[in-house]
């Protein structure tokens, strides 16, 4: 991937405007995204019930490897990765996820675009740590679990229970959970990302499409 | 494997519809006001007032079962919610019950209104909208696309499938769990290297049908907003402007 140049992308690489292929690229690229999001949403919520929500994150970072290494080593502009994240985000949010999840979204995938850039798009650690901030991205639709639990202790407080009582409930049920999650996405997304970089050079490569 | 399927027609749930059909614009508010009640932490009985007027629509655009099954969980997750658990002894952790009611409960409206806006919205009417509130091309074009390449999608993963089952590779049931690496390598890679294909022929399609041309574009959905759009907008936004100003909470 480092060595290769790109054969069918012409030369501009880095911040050169994206034209209408390359926007149907990331089109193509996204959809495949979205495609494994959804998916591991079902499978999440069957294996862990419940707190599936929480490391869907990371199940989504552990998968989708190959889709971003292969949409970086494609295009290698500056704005694919954004794109991809504003898409992602829109839907999320015309599928009835909290606003939030929108916003995370954009700031992480332009975040992971420039970590990229600095790159060129070439550094095959650059991109492994652009994939990782970018997994972040998805941690918009569970970060309302967190803010909604200052709701709930809002609302027992006005019900006139102590707060000893309701620290006592909720206290490690929600930071723990929280560094876990976060946590669980970093080391998945480095995983997911380098296996997603093996299958570049075991197959993309090979095929000349990169 | 590499065919380019035409989608079939958006199950018409928007045309087929009488009586109230509102604007994607309409829907996009709708939802917008959803995600603002969950930011606010509105008081339940707004709450409660505001998911009935949401579910309003889509029982009218025929959507009758999930209207339905909307509005029997959230009163379920309403009467959980309310619950008094015990405040200590060995039944407190009871709390956890109403506190994921509560959670669930809220997320409800922005679930409902996502639900009503993806099933009633046809893909041409998306794009006439995003247009019609000057996204750019960045985003409008992407959006097609994703939408467009889904059925494509489903059918290479049948014909990967079929091939995975005719080399004798098992591909359903519990081998994603056996051997997780390898059912993700062998699904994936071919399903990647077709939606490459898949860019290159839909660039030049796309292309020849002039996407790339400069200027306004037209749209053969026709959308817009009705006084009926306005009258349900400002219907919803009553309660919410009441919360918000402190006369009913």
């Amino acid at each position: 991937m480092t060595a290769t140049t790109p054969t069918t992308t012409a030369a501009a690489r880095g911040f050169a405007r994206l034209s209408v292929p390359d926007l149907i690229t990331i089109g193509v690229f996204t959809a495949v995204y979205f495609v494994l999001v959804a998916v591991c949403t079902f499978a999440s919520a069957i294996a862990f019930a419940g707190f599936g929500s929480i490391l869907l994150p990371a199940l989504c970072a552990l998968v989708s490897g190959c889709v971003y290494m292969l949409l970086v080593a494609r295009l290698g502009k500056f704005g694919g990765i954004t794109v991809m994240g504003l898409v992602m985000g829109l839907f999320f949010l015309v599928s009835g996820h909290f606003l939030l999840s929108f916003l995370a979204n954009i700031v992480f995938a332009v975040a992971a675009d420039l970590i990229a850039a600095l790159g060129k798009y070439r550094s095959r650690i650059g991109i492994l740590i652009s994939y990782v901030v970018f997994s972040y991205g998805l941690t918009g639709p569970i970060l309302p679990l967190w803010f909604m639990k200052d709701a709930y202790v809002a609302a027992l407080e006005a019900k006139g229970k102590d707060a000893a009582y309701i620290d006592g409930v909720f206290a490690q049920v929600n930071t723990g959970s929280f560094w876990l999650a976060m946590g669980a996405i970093l080391v998945c997304a480095v995983i997911g990302g380098w296996f997603g970089q093996r299958m570049m050079r075991k197959h993309f490569a090979k095929a000349g499409i990169v | 494997m590499s065919t380019v399927t035409t989608p079939a027609p958006p199950a018409d749930a928007a045309r087929g519809s009488h009586g109230l059909r509102l604007d994607p614009r309409a829907k996009l508010f709708l939802l917008l006001e959803a995600n603002l009640l969950l930011f606010f932490h509105v008081g339940t009985p707004t709450e409660a007032v505001l998911t009935a007027l949401f579910i309003v629509p889509l029982l009218l655009a025929g959507r009758v079962r999930s209207a339905v099954r909307f509005a029997v969980v959230y009163a379920a997750l309403l009467g959980l919610s309310l619950i008094e658990t015990p405040t200590s002894g060995g039944w407190a952790w009871l709390a956890i019950v109403p506190m994921l009611a509560v959670g669930i409960r809220m997320l409800l409206p922005c679930l409902i209104t996502g639900a009503y806006a993806f099933t009633t919205t046809s893909p041409g009417e998306f794009t006439a909208a995003l247009r019609r509130i000057h996204a750019p091309e960045a985003v409008v074009i992407p959006c097609i696309v994703v939408i467009r390449f889904f059925p494509t999608l489903r059918e290479d993963y049948r014909h990967i499938r079929d091939a995975m089952a005719l080399r004798g590779i098992p591909s359903g049931g519990g081998s994603p769990l056996r051997h997780p690496a390898q059912s993700l390598e062998y699904i994936i890679v071919p399903l990647l290297m077709n939606a490459n294909t898949v860019a290159q022929d839909l660039s030049v399609a796309a292309l020849t049908k002039g996407l790339g041309n400069p200027g306004r574009h037209t749209s053969m959905a026709d959308i817009r907003m009705t006084p009926l759009d306005w009258a349900y907008m400002a219907l919803c936004a009553v309660p919410f402007a009441l919360f918000l100003t402190g006369v009913w909470r």
